[in-house]
């Protein structure tokens, strides 16, 4: 039997579909937030939040948007990890955690085989790793081990840059020799592979400056690179968002149609400056609670049992992939997929939840 | 309920009407003028043209290419207008959900998404299913895929070669099959940067010719209705109408639909050494009965080039505006997203645009060459009403012509062409043709037994206007559109074939799948399940 509470007190399901939407329709400008789901639910969750004209953001949006805005603002390169793991004889690891991020990478890059596809099929594979975590550098046998804080990521990126373009870097000569043996694997790779997590903490300008280099050695040779998505579903979540409003999270719907505005929406500030008046926080895979501060805006919870918060409306729903079948981007292919449920329960889905809960909005009326 | 559609200017090709009468339909069928019968809603279209739902056979409307395109250009897309009551969504501009508005208000029904990564299906078809009210389909993509190009490599018999072909357009629940230059995205990965009919794709030692020549054979023995749907090589290059006119001739006599010919009309004439060769090409479609081609019209506005032609699109990137894109090397033929400016002040665009017209205009069989601008390639769907005028009145492709760079005018045919396209042959390109190209028994007539997806437009002098905004579209028999605008949404179809083929190649897939990426094959599935509605999809008979 799944369950709902009110500020910690259980309350019948019906109870609280009904409470839920009364909050919802009687805000000036309602968020829907977290959007930790499986794709149904995102797709449940956008189309509340356009029902009530109000606004939406994912949990991760920090993360997705830092890979998406030097997409839209400079370019990018991208591949699959299979294309990866079957062709690329040049990989580079970007960054601390990366394990942590995708916890089967290696397994799926299988980096110490060697590719099979191409004429450079069964030719070793070269392994570099930038700034790797203490624990994970020696992850990889044979692995070029580059140290670097996450700080200086970008910087080594940069000088890497130069020298593949020929440029001239002030760097003592014993270090200028190693950088230019590194340029040189670079130029001299067949297909080449960046992987990358902007949420390790790389920022847009580092990711640019991988993507740069990507663009740089494509000029001779061929170069790509693989991301490693954000957490709590935030690469089918996007994708879901774009093809149903054309825009990534951090958009609202106050006009009646969508505006994408990343500052405008994002779901702490809207919060916490008081501009949205109630909230449905959505975190379904594990629970993960919103990063604002002010408690006094009304809050429903979605999320699995053992997360209600002390607070506020909370409704339980399944773990998409684990309680129930779930459709989500698959970092393994790059696409979407149904995955089948490991421990199956009769907990509701997040958009089994938020249509009941549409079902007693009524329609908001244009102006 | 029985309606009627009384006293409009009947166009349809397919029973061969052009006249003013009626036309009945019931419980979303159309059906015979009943003896004496009453209709329970009696509609009048005196002054109106009416004619079955139009049929888009290549507009790229869903997946993750397009979706790219999306999320790469926010800039392009802002919204401007709210809603109607109980339409979500439907101005959100770019949207699933106003691409099916904007296709019903101008009597589109059913639309054709050509370019469907089989690996990336699942995505493609949750896109479609968020298109309202019209009917979809897609085409999914082989001929860059490491399985067909070691079978062929292995010389394996046709009978293993079509068992995958049809198990691929069979489980990822496709229309046909699509051929992307063809072994130029592999060559691509292995960094070669132009690859035409005859150059070699490096690790597998085949030809382009050889893989669509096996995929041309394949669609036939598997029964697809729709023949192999080519994007040729070397789109976009001066000079390229070599390469079509020696890949018709490659084309065995067997059916074979090219894919946005435009892009391919293209001489070395004059100071820029680019002209439009669209008269040569036209006249050897016209002797090739067995060739159908859509146009990939141009039409001068900012838009998005989106294909699966890698290389073509990374060659592209120098000229992309806003000077920005995205290349994703996908386990076969990947995609490329590159936004363009067509502007009429540009001598090369302007011979674009030319080449496009000549070929509509050239071609002599109304149902050989199809009307699309390859959305958005060449141009947005929503551009289609104006080229239903351009090519409707020879007046207004000389007003303007006479803005087009003088020099361009001087290498096309157009302003010799005075042919004006009536009703009857846009609805024949648009309907009755796209409908037999397909397969489809059940659309693109007016038919007793047809479904009522009927279109019904205002007859005016603005053509495009009158295109632009039907005066009544029903769906299935469902009112959707009246005076231009949608006035609610229905769920519409994604239409599939099923083929025949031996559960050996089953087998064969999974240690495949197990053993080059150590995942079971299922990950790339289709299931029912997946998608928001149980009855999301509908078959079409393959043929016999």
């Amino acid at each position: 039997m799944s369950k709902a509470t009110l500020d910690g007190k259980a309350i019948a399901l019906d109870d609280a579909y009904r409470q839920a939407a009364s909050i919802l329709s009687g805000a000036k400008f309602p968020l829907v937030a977290g959007l930790g789901a499986d794709v149904p639910g995102a797709r449940a969750a956008i189309l509340l939040a356009e029902r009530l004209r109000g606004a939406f953001d994912h949990l991760a949006s920090r993360d997705l948007l830092a890979d998406l805005d030097v997409k839209r603002s400079f370019g990018m390169f991208t591949t699959t990890a299979n294309e990866a793991r079957v062709r690329a004889d040049v990989v580079i690891l970007v960054g601390p955690g990366l394990t942590k991020q995708w916890p089967g990478m290696l397994e799926r890059l299988a980096l110490e085989q060697a590719p099979v596809h191409g004429t450079h099929a069964g030719k070793p594979r070269q392994v570099i790793w930038l700034g790797p975590d203490a624990e994970e550098a020696k992850a990889v046998p044979g692995a070029r081990i580059i140290p670097a804080t996450l700080e200086e990521i970008s910087g080594v990126l940069a000088v890497w840059r130069a020298r593949v373009g020929g440029r001239r870097v002030n760097l003592e000569a014993a270090k200028l020799e190693l950088v230019d043996g590194l340029a040189q694997t670079l130029k001299d790779a067949k297909f080449g592979c960046f992987v990358w997590a902007s949420a390790v903490g790389l920022d847009a300008l580092a990711i640019e400056m991988m993507q740069a280099l990507v663009t740089d050695l494509n000029v001779t040779t061929r170069f790509t690179g693989l991301h490693i998505g954000a957490r709590a579903g935030a690469a089918g979540v996007t994708q879901a968002s774009g093809w149903m409003t054309g825009f990534p999270p951090r958009t609202g719907f106050g006009r009646g149609y969508p505006e994408h505005d990343p500052w405008r929406f994002e779901a702490s500030r809207l919060i916490d400056s008081g501009e949205a008046d109630a909230a449905m926080w959505i975190s379904a895979f594990d629970g993960e609670a919103p990063s604002w501060t002010r408690s006094d805006i009304p809050l429903i919870t979605l999320a699995p049992a053992g997360a209600a918060p002390a607070r506020g409306l909370f409704i339980e729903v399944g773990q998409p992939g684990v309680t129930h079948d779930a459709v989500l981007m698959a970092q393994e292919t790059g696409g979407m997929t149904l995955r089948t449920a490991t421990a199956p329960s009769d907990a509701p889905t997040v958009a089994q939840v938020i249509d009941a809960i549409m079902a007693q909005v009524s329609e908001v009326s244009p102006c | 309920m029985l309606t009627v559609l009384r006293g409009g200017h009947v166009v349809d090709p397919a029973t061969g009407k052009d006249s003013v009468g009626d036309v009945w339909f019931e419980d979303g069928k159309i059906v015979a003028p009943p003896a004496g019968g009453k209709a329970d809603e009696d509609i009048d279209c005196s002054g109106h043209v009416v004619m079955a739902g139009a049929i888009d056979i290549h507009s790229h409307i869903a997946g993750g290419n397009v979706n790219t395109a999306r999320l790469l250009l926010p800039e392009l897309h802002r919204g401007i207008r709210a809603r109607l009551a109980n339409t979500p969504l439907s101005t959100a501009k770019w949207s699933t959900y106003e691409t099916g508005r904007l296709y019903a208000q101008m009597g589109f029904t059913t639309v054709i998404e050509p370019a469907m990564a089989p690996h990336h299906s699942l995505q493609t078809h949750l896109e479609l299913n968020d298109v309202p009210i019209i009917d979809k389909g897609a085409l999914t993509v082989l001929g860059n895929d490491d399985f067909l190009l070691r079978q062929i490599r292995a010389r394996e018999p046709e009978s293993a070669i079509n068992d995958y072909v049809a198990q691929t357009v069979g489980s990822v629940r496709s229309l046909g099959l699509k051929c992307i230059n063809p072994g130029g995205c592999e060559s691509f990965k292995e960094n070669m940067r132009a690859f035409g009919l005859d150059d070699e794709v490096p690790f597998y030692g085949l030809t382009s010719r050889q893989i669509f020549q096996t995929l041309q054979k394949a669609t036939q023995a598997v029964g697809i209705p729709h023949p192999l749907h080519l994007h040729m090589n070397n789109l976009g290059i001066a000079g390229n109408v070599q390469t079509a006119l020696d890949t018709i001739d490659a084309a065995q006599g067997l059916p074979m639909h090219l894919a946005h010919v435009q892009f391919y009309a293209y001489g070395k004439e004059g100071s820029n050494a680019f002209s439009s060769a669209a008269a040569v090409f036209a006249e050897k479609i016209n002797a090739n009965p067995n060739i159908t081609v859509d146009v990939g019209q141009v039409m001068f506005s900012q838009t998005v080039t989106i294909s699966s032609d890698v290389l073509k699109q990374f060659n592209s990137m120098p000229g992309g505006s806003p000077r920005k894109g995205a290349i994703f090397d996908g386990d076969a033929n990947g995609g490329g997203v590159v936004p363009y400016a067509y502007k009429i002040s540009n001598y090369y665009n302007a011979i674009q645009w030319a080449a496009g017209l000549e070929l509509f205009l050239l071609i002599k069989n109304p149902e050989q060459v199809f009307f699309t601008t390859d959305h958005p390639n060449g141009g947005p769907f929503t551009a289609y009403p104006e080229l239903f005028a351009l090519l409707m009145s020879a007046e207004l492709r000389a007003e303007m012509m006479s803005r087009l760079p003088a020099e361009a005018l001087e290498h096309t045919t157009l302003p010799s062409l005075k042919r004006e396209y009536n009703y009857y042959e846009i609805a024949q390109m648009s309907r009755s043709g796209a409908a037999k190209l397909f397969g489809f028994t059940d659309r693109g007539s007016l038919a007793p037994g047809a479904i009522a997806d009927i279109a019904v437009y205002k007859k005016s002098r603005d053509v495009a206007g009158m295109f632009r905004k039907a005066a009544y579209v029903y769906k299935d028999g469902d009112l959707v559109v009246k005076n231009g605008e949608v006035s609610h949404y229905k769920r519409g179809k994604t239409l599939h074939i099923a083929p025949r083929f031996d559960n050996n190649i089953n087998k064969r897939l999974d240690a495949y799948y197990a053993e080059l990426y150590g995942l079971p094959r299922g990950i790339f599935d289709v299931p029912d399940a997946a998608l928001p509605h149980k009855d999301a999809f509908a078959e079409v008979a393959c043929k016999e």
